[in-house]
């Protein structure tokens, strides 16, 4: 039975699907069967990161209605063999999804896979709501400004009130991944600091993402930075995937020390 | 923040206002989100209070600490 992530931030444009899009290369490369689903409804995005865009027959709302089969819309990635990717609809209607076909969906896809990892839309209502409640695990994207932060709390306050998990009296399990970090603007005092983010969030974190240029490249090619050799960006994926399988690593040192020193503390408490 | 600015008591650096701005709203945002009920308890506050007196406004803060959450429902009487 596999483990259903959810990927989440509250607000847009934070690097959800950047995120998804590098975690599930690198959980695929890491030996895990992955499946990839986008369920931003209406605005498709994580296709073109991973590079798969021209490959889409069907999608989402095609299996939930019937149109077609899983195995005929599922589409294998051409590198990550491990990795399968189930494309969002571009429909005009984004409140198309019904909750007992993602229910259907989302089981069906935790017999075969070792992973489901769901790219959640932006925003708190019904596509949020779908991309949570069936979720085991939650990864928060939060960059260090003041909306993200403070979308991302909103979330967290939501996440267990909309998830079957945690009407069954269990709980969420929910982790912290800083993205698009600066450290000099951070030493400068002009940027959060993971630790103040951390502080504000109170929940655990699992990756810090440092703001790089190869992120932007890697999207204009398709194909995700995490398969990038010496590259910063590349290499925090890599541990975030590893330590969603439950290793422990050090964070990559993105320069502020002291930052990262008390990160580090966080994660190993 | 530099030693001639923490000597000459300049501004704040930009992320510790942010740190202090957030905060300050995310404390007043739990605080909505733990208490959904707290509009319609201060309505029906304010009904009961004006059976007996002309006032028509009451004040609910919420403190709380490690062992324990209150509210605290201020009524201003005013001058007779």
């Amino acid at each position: 039975m596999g483990t259903i992530i959810t990927v989440t931030s509250g607000k847009g444009g934070v690097g959800k699907s950047t995120t998804t899009a590098n975690l599930a290369v690198g959980l695929a490369n890491l030996g895990q069967k992955v499946v990839a689903i986008d369920f931003d409804i209406g605005l498709r995005n994580l296709d073109m990161i991973l590079g798969l865009e021209n490959r889409i027959v069907y999608d989402v709302v095609d299996v939930m209605e019937g149109r077609c089969n899983l195995s005929q819309a599922l589409i294998n990635d051409k590198k990550a063999k491990n990795l399968y990717f189930l494309p969002a609809s571009q429909t005009k209607d984004k409140d198309i999804l019904q909750r007992d076909k993602v229910k259907e969906l989302l089981t069906a896809l935790k017999e075969s896979f070792d992973i489901v990892l769901i790219d959640s839309p932006a925003g708190i209502e019904s596509g949020f709501e779908h991309s949570i409640f069936l979720a085991d695990r939650a990864l928060i994207v939060s960059t260090p400004d003041v909306s993200s932060v403070r979308d991302a709390d909103r979330v967290i306050g939501i996440i267990d009130a909309k998830s079957e998990k945690a009407k069954n009296g269990e709980e969420v399990e929910k982790h912290i991944i800083i993205n698009r970090i600066k450290p000099e603007m951070v030493e400068a005092g002009n940027m959060l600091s993971i630790d103040d983010v951390l502080n504000i969030l109170a929940l655990p974190l699992i990756g810090v993402v440092p703001d790089d240029e190869h992120i932007i490249t890697a999207t204009n090619t398709g194909v995700p930075v995490i398969y990038k050799e010496n590259v910063q960006a590349a290499e925090s994926y890599r541990r975030i995937a590893r330590r969603i399988l439950g290793e422990e690593i050090e964070f990559v040192n993105i320069k502020a020390k002291k930052g990262l020193f008390g990160a580090l503390k966080g994660i190993f408490r | 923040m530099s030693f001639f600015e923490r000597i000459f008591g300049k501004k704040q650096s930009s992320a510790g206002i942010a740190k202090d701005r957030l905060t300050i709203m995310l404390a007043h945002e739990r605080v909505d989100c733990k208490l959904p009920y707290l509009d319609d308890l201060r309505n029906d506050l304010i009904a009961v209070i004006k059976k007996y007196t002309s006032v028509d406004d009451v004040k609910i803060t919420s403190h709380s600490n490690k062992s324990i959450d209150m509210l605290e429902v201020e009524i201003v009487l005013g001058k007779q």
